[in-house]
């Protein structure tokens, strides 16, 4: 019932818009991030430089995103509209864009009480956030595995954010906690439950849609949430119990679950009935299989000695992973959701067919086109980086400025055209 | 029997394959396959929307007692769909391929965000609540989109 009674409420184009445009701050801090530091982040996984950069994507670029998104996908996919949208998503974006940026600062000068503050913003984000996902959601039966994934991913957010806000107490001397191990614990569940989960989840629905593919096989979409779930769930217990060989085999189940998916999307692309391909399917594409390239490496590494004893991998697999696939797929996605929201919002004021712009004269199509160029340069020097930290962190850190900048100028040519056209209508609506 | 839901979302899969099957047209600049297609995939839309206006969303209000619910926001977004249609059906007959591209963006985007809204909520409710004269309804709605 709660799903029919909320069915139009939409939510205001400011809540998604706000996360949205605040993403490509956090991926040009990132870049500057490298400038200023220069190898430090591609020396280890565990540098500072390197934590900090990490969180600047993950708990920046796209927890913005993937939240935003949510607010409004909810009420689309599953007619669960979350109750004050407005408020809840200005409080949500204060805190987790304050958590961010303190918890970067935190890696940054290792100052006890910045831990504290960034974690206590993620667990009043997070809590907010989820509570009022969770209250939307309650009675929305699972009718498809879209549902079942979000629900999954989304519980996947607060594990994810509960051991990262211990971890953080655990920092600034707190608690005292296995910090290493609850590391890679929160990585499995951010990484594999929350991120994947979610990207999956509206995979389902934005593949065949966008770009009219066949649908995904009913055994993937309806067990890759499960099966996720459960290999999960049994890595994390023998993570802490052992032996060291269920561990690989749970790890190798939830990488190699993931990586099946990954090969899923890309042959339905390449069954895509659309005559061309656009920016949202390169970005698609070139997300799969950078994200194929990491499992791939992930997998090698820790089946062959030879590989996993060199201490570039793990930083290989973090480039490919958060660059070339997470940044690459909100990318595309970006440059579908912000034109349609506008050309929507902007009906729904009355604008009509005739006075909107359609969506391709929202953002310009050959910049969208060019700056996902630029941001592959920038993944294939990050990648070149890894190799040779010394020379190319640097150029690396200058073309993720430039292509997040330009990714930012795009977006605000959207809201740009958003508020021409939102005052015409207005102007016409109150003449006449 | 098919659920209303697997029914109409199937047509739905229909008319994606017709709206493609234009663009290929459009791209080898083969304007009279085009405006063919165009007519099949419009006729089929108009299709869709007749019979759940004056079939599905009926029966639905009438089950349920409500009228300006789920069912009020589908023909809004019916009419939205109507007038894109009617616009790309311009840019189709003026053989401009730039401005065709940009209304059919738009109407693909609407139409798959309406779609997804019908199969995620309205069909299954429908499916719940008219369950009792569900093999009448969905033959139908057959009968109804197969023209």
């Amino acid at each position: 019932m709660q799903a029919l009674l909320s069915y139009d409420q939409s939510p205001p184009i400011e809540a998604p818009f706000r996360f949205f445009l605040t993403a490509p701050v956090f991926g040009i801090l990132a870049g500057v991030l490298l400038v200023w530091t220069g190898p430090g982040a591609f020396l280890s996984r565990w540098t500072p430089e390197a934590l900090a950069l990490t969180h600047l994507i993950t708990a920046g670029f796209m927890l913005q995103v993937m939240l935003g998104a949510l607010i409004q996908v909810l009420p689309v996919v599953a007619g669960a509209n979350m109750a004050r949208p407005q408020l809840i998503s200005r409080f949500v974006h204060g805190a987790i864009t304050l958590g961010a940026g303190l918890l970067a600062s935190a890696f940054l000068t290792f100052r006890p009480w910045l831990f504290i503050v960034s974690s206590l913003c993620f667990i009043v984000g997070g809590l907010l956030f989820l509570g009022a996902a969770a209250w939307a959601m309650r009675g929305v039966p699972a009718t498809g595995p879209t549902i079942t994934g979000l629900k999954t991913s989304v519980s996947g957010l607060g594990v994810t954010v509960a051991l990262g806000a211990a971890m953080a107490f655990g920092m600034a001397g707190w608690f005292d906690l296995p910090l290493m191990q609850l590391a890679d614990i929160h990585l499995g569940w951010g990484v594999v439950i929350w991120a994947i989960g979610l990207l999956a989840a509206v995979a389902y629905i934005v593949v065949p849609m966008f770009q009219i593919t066949p649908a995904y096989p009913a055994w993937l979409a309806n067990w890759f949430a499960r099966f996720s779930l459960a290999a999960t769930g049994v890595w994390t217990v023998v993570a802490i119990t052992g032996p060291d060989a269920a561990y690989l085999i749970a790890a190798l189940a939830m990488v190699g679950a993931a990586a099946v998916f990954f090969g899923v999307t890309l042959s339905l692309q390449r069954r895509s009935k659309r005559s061309r391909f656009d920016t949202n399917q390169y970005c698609w594409c070139g997300a799969m299989a950078s994200m194929l390239a990491a499992a791939a490496i992930w997998a090698t590494a820790n089946t062959l000695p030879a590989v996993g004893e060199w201490p570039g991998w793990p930083t290989l697999c973090g480039v490919l992973l958060l660059f070339g696939g997470f940044v690459s797929v909100i990318t595309g996605m970006l440059y579908k959701i912000v034109p349609f929201l506008v050309w929507l919002h902007l009906q729904n004021l009355g604008g009509g067919v005739r006075m909107t712009p359609n969506m391709k004269k929202i953002i310009d199509e050959t910049s969208m086109h060019r700056q996902m160029l630029s941001h592959f340069v920038a993944v294939i020097l990050l990648l070149v980086a890894v190799f040779r930290p010394e020379e190319m962190a640097a150029p690396a850190g200058v073309a993720v400025v430039v292509s997040q900048a330009w990714l930012a100028w795009n977006l605000w040519c959207g809201v740009s055209v958003f508020r021409n056209y939102r005052n015409r209508i207005l102007e016409k609506l109150a003449v006449s | 029997m098919d659920t209303i839901r697997e029914l109409l979302g199937d047509h739905h899969r229909q008319c994606d394959e017709l709206f493609a099957a234009i663009e290929q047209a459009i791209e080898a600049g083969a304007w009279d396959r085009a405006a063919g297609g165009f007519a099949r995939f419009e006729k089929a839309m108009q299709q869709h929307f007749d019979v759940e206006e004056s079939i599905l969303f009926p029966a639905f209000e009438a089950r349920t007692g409500m009228t300006m619910g789920p069912t009020a926001v589908m023909r809004s977004e019916h009419a939205q769909i109507r007038e894109l249609l009617e616009a790309a059906a311009e840019a189709i007959a003026a053989h401009d391929a730039d401005e065709y591209s940009g209304y059919a963006e738009t109407l693909h985007i609407m139409t798959q965000q309406h779609n997804m809204k019908e199969e995620n909520v309205l069909y299954p409710m429908c499916d719940q609540h008219l369950a009792a004269q569900s093999s009448a309804l969905v033959m139908q709605l057959r009968d109804g989109i197969a023209g």
